[in-house]
């Protein structure tokens, strides 16, 4: 943490299907490594993004939040909300959509956007049990 | 060996609205969006402080006396008031998150024992929450 700065952290949620599943590997050595995971199911997750920085004296906010909304809205929520990822082009390449996958690619997604000085952390939860964090 | 961190929670409830007294409502209402008009939080702080073991009591941190404090300098003052307009402490402070944060850990500093306070954390709804670990070169406000 670094002092002085304030840590702001928004929730979202957006629900999607996926499985595991690796084409090269024969179905039965799939469901040996990913049991249950093989078949398509879904979750509600809830995506926590926390961003952090000065406070600006004119407004007293490190970001605008609505700001905040309209970013992960278009960039996360519009891609991901009621889809399945197995089908976007970022787990086209064989990355199984796990949690600790999606957090990575919803890293890359927003960094460019937010940038890696204000972007601190996103907490990706797949369902109350399970969370993954993820500091770029 | 004997360090720990202890965190409580408290609530208080209060009105406030974003605005900058220096603005017009149409321009605050650009600025601040929704914010600018009159509403109000169930707010919850989350207290974070350092403490070392005492091996006689079994605890690191004497609650009953943060609890005290939190009461005195913060919960007192704040809760079911207007953060905009009926809390003489916070006057020209335009009450998002953040500067709740930085006021409430300069209140709450000097009331806790010296250099024990860690973590103040502003959790204005159940989606938005606004932590602040102080900072050495700002005195009071």
């Amino acid at each position: 943490m670094i002092v002085g700065m304030v840590y702001a952290t928004r929730k979202f949620t957006f629900s999607s299907a996926h499985r595991y599943w690796r084409e090269e590997w024969t179905p039965e050595e799939n469901r040996r490594v990913f049991g249950h995971l093989t078949v398509v199911h879904g979750h509600n997750y809830t995506l926590e993004v926390t961003v952090r920085g000065r406070v600006d004296p004119l407004t007293g906010m490190v970001m605008d939040l609505t700001e905040l909304k309209r970013v992960v809205g278009d960039t996360v929520l519009a891609r991901f909300d009621h889809a399945d990822l197995n089908g976007d082009a970022l787990f086209a390449a064989g990355q199984i959509p796990t949690t600790e996958n999606l957090v990575r690619a919803i890293w890359d997604l927003l960094a460019p956007k937010l940038g890696t000085e204000r972007l601190h952390r996103l907490r990706l939860w797949e369902d109350p049990t399970f969370h993954v964090e993820y500091f770029g | 060996m004997g360090a720990f961190s202890l965190t409580r929670a408290y609530h208080f409830s209060a009105g406030h609205r974003l605005a900058r007294v220096d603005l017009s409502d149409a321009d605050n209402a650009r600025l601040f969006g929704q914010c600018s008009r009159q509403h109000g939080h169930n707010y919850a702080v989350e207290i974070t402080v350092d403490g070392v073991l005492d091996a006689a009591t079994g605890m690191a941190v004497d609650l009953g006396a943060v609890d005290a404090a939190v009461q005195r300098v913060l919960l007192d003052r704040v809760d079911h008031y207007d953060l905009s307009a009926t809390v003489p402490a916070l006057d020209g402070v335009i009450s998002t998150g953040e500067n709740l944060a930085r006021v409430f850990w300069a209140w709450l500093e000097p009331a806790l024992p010296t250099g024990s306070l860690r973590r103040v954390a502003v959790v204005e709804t159940d989606n938005n929450a606004f932590e602040y670990f102080g900072d050495p070169g700002e005195r009071g406000r």
